[in-house]
């Protein structure tokens, strides 16, 4: 993935669309809340409300215009559709944090 | 117009969503407020089936990713359902997988749009699939028209019959039909042509429709005959009523043939409560009705009381001279 280094700010694709800047913005400022309910879940093992949220992320991240989240979102998904033992949490964790910070350089414009 | 109420919706289409990311649900919104459309959203499959019965749609936006019911059961229900299997459902999905596309379609979706969506392909399906909709609809209805009179049809008429019928037996209520016949209308196509006879049964077609109730299902049953089924309506209402429409038809002036009156005999089976008897019979009644009517001398009612079993002739409505 050529994101996990950057720093610099995740813009909409739909920035400049007019239609969409109200709901860019709101989708934007909720995403902290989003980031914590995931990492919340993540901490607790519930797993399939993970899986959940990590699925809803991933349709709303891209509807929103901000495809690499959704693709993000879709890995944590995907690990846990497959089942998650022992040797799989840590794999998760990392796919985890890598979504929270890639959420956390999202602006609204 | 009897018709009138079931003809293609002229408002705006009404489109429901069903899925359950509240995310989609505005976005959507968001993207189709330009539509001339009425978004209704549901946030699970079993809302959405709820929200089927309640509102009708012209078409469905299906999310095939849902806990609980998913889409692929919610698009077996709508499509298991004879009131509702003509609706189009798009399909939306996350997965671009070809499995479920397939799955999809065999369960008779009409279309199946990726998320997230591009705009411009999502609008230009949706109003694909609401045209065809509204195109499909139309053609259903036409099927059912009477092209000369613009009154519903034959095969309108005897499947309606049936349902009718049933509805009365089961809800004990009163029910009449009446079977309308031009006198010598063979003769006024002869003498002034059969522009003249078809002015004549679109003449005739527009009196019954236009002074039957909202609820009378007008009907051309073929030839010159028509029938009106009066739900709600005993034998004596509908007499009454059959007669007040056989005085109008002859009051009228043709254009065509000013000196040339139209009568028409009218057959009338009625019952007050159900009585057990089938369609079949119940039309038979009213046949034999119009037929005696015809033998007695035209231009008049005959009432068969199926309660009382036996045609009689309405003797203080019959035609005086």
């Amino acid at each position: 993935m050529g994101t996990g280094n950057h720093t610099e700010p995740l813009r909409s694709r739909f920035a400049g669309d007019a239609e969409m800047v109200e709901l860019v913005h709101e989708f934007v400022q909720e995403l902290p809340q989003r980031v914590q309910a995931l990492q919340g879940l993540m901490r607790a093992s519930h797993f399939d409300e993970l899986r959940r949220a990590a699925h809803q992320l991933k349709g709303a991240a891209g509807g929103y215009g901000f495809p690499s989240i959704s693709e993000s979102a879709s890995h944590v998904e995907k690990l846990l559709h497959a089942g998650v033992g022992q040797a799989e949490i840590s794999d998760l964790q990392s796919r985890v944090d890598e979504l929270a910070k890639l959420c956390g350089r999202a602006v609204a414009a | 117009m009897t018709t009138g109420s079931e003809t293609p919706s002229s408002t705006r289409p009404r489109v429901l969503v069903i899925d359950d990311s509240p995310d989609v649900h505005r976005l959507l919104k968001a993207r189709l407020k330009q539509e001339e459309i009425e978004i209704i959203s549901s946030e699970s499959g079993e809302a959405g089936i709820v929200e089927l019965k309640a509102h009708r749609p012209d078409l469905v936006l299906l999310d095939l990713d849902m806990p609980t019911m998913d889409g692929f059961e919610v698009l077996r229900a709508i499509k298991d359902n004879a009131e509702t299997v003509h609706i189009p459902v798009i399909v939306l999905s996350g997965l671009n997988s070809a499995e479920d596309k397939v799955s999809a379609f065999d369960l008779g979706a009409h279309d199946y749009i990726i998320k997230p969506f591009e705009l411009t392909e999502l609008r230009v399906r949706i109003r694909a699939a609401l045209r065809l909709n509204f195109l499909l609809k139309m053609l259903a209805q036409r099927a059912q028209i009477d092209g000369l009179t613009g009154l519903w049809n034959r095969a309108y008429f005897d499947r309606r019959v049936q349902d009718e019928v049933a509805r009365v037996q089961r809800h004990d209520g009163a029910l009449s039909i009446a079977f309308f016949d031009a006198d010598h209308f063979k003769s006024i196509n002869d003498t002034f042509g059969h522009p003249a006879g078809d002015a004549v049964l679109q003449g005739l077609g527009q009196i019954i429709q236009r002074d039957s109730r909202q609820s009378d299902i007008a009907c051309r049953y073929g030839g010159e005959e028509f029938v009106l089924i009066m739900p709600a309506t005993g034998p004596a209402d509908a007499l009454a009523f059959c007669d007040r429409l056989r005085l109008q038809i002859e009051a009228v002036v043709w254009p065509r043939h000013p000196e040339r009156r139209v009568t028409v005999s009218i057959g009338v089976a009625g019952a007050t409560t159900p009585i057990g008897v089938t369609a079949a019979a119940w039309v038979e009644a009213a046949d034999k009705a119009l037929y005696t009517a015809k033998k007695s001398g035209r231009n008049r009612v005959v009432l068969t009381d199926l309660l009382a079993g036996h045609a009689a002739p309405a003797e203080p409505l019959r035609k005086a001279g």
